[in-house]
């Protein structure tokens, strides 16, 4: 299942009001130019969790996986198979 | 009554930090002098690692240049420090999150003779680069170590920190083995480090807050409990850290009290001494601090990476001030004064701007002319002036005003409102910026970027962050841009109305 598009309205929505979804691409690095802040990430973390049901441990939070909208994606996809803390 | 010049005169006798190392390594070498991950790592394991990445850095390096590292915290981080302060050779420790092509240009200014990475596994090679536009030969030209065999060396060089400069690179800060030593002295005796007391370090590891958390403790023969830089924001994660690890010292900037009180639900009864550094507090979060702490101490510290601490006030948990900390008194050696917009001592109550002198401090920027003209000679020693606009009260308390300059704290960290409007001003489709900062309850101040970009340009925010990133360091990128086409507001004068542009977008908000 593909959530890119799902995940770049929600980030369009959420920290980017003044681009158009089209914009955002799948690899652009979202915290290298800050569109995500640390405190941003947890409220991406929120919704990841709300709206596709996965469970991220509060202990367990590995940046990389929320660097890129296709970051978050894998993320979502391999959430709920057993997966190796990212060292 | 109010004196001018405080001055303790208590001698301060220093012990070398690499003799109290090896003798802890010595001593006990199966306590934890680190706990990373939840996962302790003793002295003989750190130790280990040191020498692994001294060898590697003899192999690279002819005697004791200066080296350069690019670090982000972890043991084999802290190991390479290490490595060069048992080595005695000057290292620079920028932060991390700079722009590639500044980080370079600083390595080159302090004269590295390479660069280090430290490698991802205990194991690993450190990978070594030599600076881009670099010459072997330059050595002369940065901080200069000494040949390896020869007693300690108070006035050699050691960490080489960086400070946001006002504009453009950020300037280089050399600490000599005497300064590192007096204060790691001083952090030891007045929050009681010792063998077995746990210390928790919040900062990253650039910072010249981890003299106190990482490398005093490390020195009195205590265990750093490190916090991952990248999972800093989350309260559940610092509590499950202070709680797991008994930590019995935390030393933070307001944000982690902060975000500790939001996700809090336990008292931190083994806390014996909480300090708040690096910037003002809201008043409602000190309130939350004693409950969360009970049995500790708690304390107002002020310091620059230039001085190092410089002021201490403790704070009584039963009668917290109602406005602002007051900075408390001068450190033992330390001398601090106010002055007017001439340099002229201020005696008595007013506003001046605060001149600090300490026994810990920098001899001046690297590569600046008599260090630059923030090192000024009174009466008493060679101070520093901080560019903080301090108010003496009529009982002799001092409270923090603001900043002469357009600085601001952003989580913490010293932040140039002049270097980023410049920055974004070069940016070829800006034809006007005003850059504000906006008080935020978590962060102490975030800043807003109001932007008029040239008729027709496709700029938007992504593309300006990605210009950002490139040329500032993380916390100095905005973090909200407005992109318009109408002009920014003037004043009469005809500069732009920063004050105006601040109020019209929290009007937005």
């Amino acid at each position: 299942m593909n959530h890119i598009q799902t995940i770049t309205e929600f980030l369009v929505d959420e920290f980017l009001p003044d681009i158009e979804a089209g914009s955002l691409t799948a690899d652009y690095d979202l915290l290298a130019g800050g569109v995500i802040d640390s405190l941003g990430l947890l409220k991406v973390i929120a919704w990841l969790e709300d709206r596709f049901g996965v469970v991220v441990d509060d202990l367990e939070i590995a940046p990389d996986n929320f660097r890129t909208v296709a970051a978050m994606n894998e993320f979502v996809r391999n959430a709920g198979r057993p997966t190796e803390r990212a060292a | 009554m109010t004196t001018t010049v405080q001055d303790a005169r208590t001698p301060l006798s220093s012990r070398s930090f690499v003799e109290s190392f090896s003798a802890n390594v010595r001593r006990f070498p199966d306590a934890p002098a680190l706990i990373w991950r939840d996962e302790p790592v003793s002295y003989r394991e750190l130790n280990d690692r040191v020498r692994h990445a001294s060898a590697q850095l003899s192999a690279a390096v002819i005697g004791t240049a200066p080296v350069g590292l690019r670090c982000s915290k972890s043991p084999d981080s802290i190991a390479l420090v290490l490595a060069c302060l048992m080595d005695q050779r000057p290292f620079l420790l920028p932060s991390a999150t700079l722009p590639e092509q500044t980080l370079q240009e600083l390595f080159l200014r302090a004269g590295c003779a390479g660069v280090l990475t430290a490698p991802s596994s205990p194991t690993g090679r450190y990978s070594w680069a030599v600076p881009q536009g670099a010459v072997r030969t330059q050595r002369d030209r940065g901080a200069t170590g000494r040949v390896r065999g020869f007693s300690p060396d108070p006035g050699a060089v050691t960490f080489m920190l960086t400070t946001s400069g006002s504009t453009g690179l950020p300037k280089i800060v050399p600490l000599s083995e005497g300064a590192v030593d007096r204060f790691t002295d001083w952090a030891g005796t007045q929050f009681e480090l010792c063998p077995g007391r746990s210390v928790l370090n919040f900062s990253p590891l650039n910072f010249d807050l981890c003299l106190l958390d990482i490398w005093a403790t490390l020195k009195h023969g205590g265990c750093a409990v490190l916090v991952e830089p990248a999972r800093a924001t989350s309260g559940g994660y610092l509590r499950h850290l202070l709680v797991r690890h008994e930590v019995e010292l935390v030393q933070a900037v307001p944000m982690f009290y902060q975000l500790l009180a939001q996700a809090n639900t336990v008292e931190f009864g083994g806390v014996r001494h909480a300090v708040i550094t690096g910037d003002r507090i809201a008043p409602g979060c000190l309130a939350q601090i004693p409950g969360m702490f009970p049995h500790a101490r708690l304390y107002n510290l002020y310091g620059c990476t230039e001085t190092n601490d410089s002021l201490l006030y403790e704070i009584d948990p039963t009668d917290l001030p109602t406005g602002a900390l007051p900075l408390g008194d001068p450190l033992p050696g330390v001398r601090a004064l106010l002055a007017g917009e001439d340099g002229t001592i201020q005696n008595g109550p007013g506003i001046g701007e605060l001149y600090v002198s300490t026994p810990f401090q920098t001899a001046g920027y690297l590569g600046v002319p008599h260090g630059g003209s923030r090192f000024v000679t009174h009466p008493g020693g060679d101070y520093f002036r901080t560019g903080d606009l301090v108010r003496r009260h009529e009982d002799g308390s001092l409270t923090l005003e603001g900043r002469k300059d357009f600085q601001v704290k952003v989580r913490g960290v010293r932040t140039s409102i002049e270097q980023v409007e410049q920055v974004l001003g070069r940016h070829p489709d800006i034809s006007e910026v005003a850059v504000v900062a906006v008080p935020d309850p978590v962060a102490g101040h975030l800043l807003h970027a109001e932007t008029r970009r040239v008729p027709g340009s496709a700029l938007n925010s992504l593309l300006l962050r990605k210009f950002c990133a490139d040329h500032l360091a993380r916390t100095a990128i905005p973090s909200t841009f407005r992109i318009a086409e109408n002009p920014l507001p003037r004043t009469s004068t005809g500069k732009i109305d920063r004050q105006m542009v601040a109020r019209l977008h929290m009007e937005r908000d």
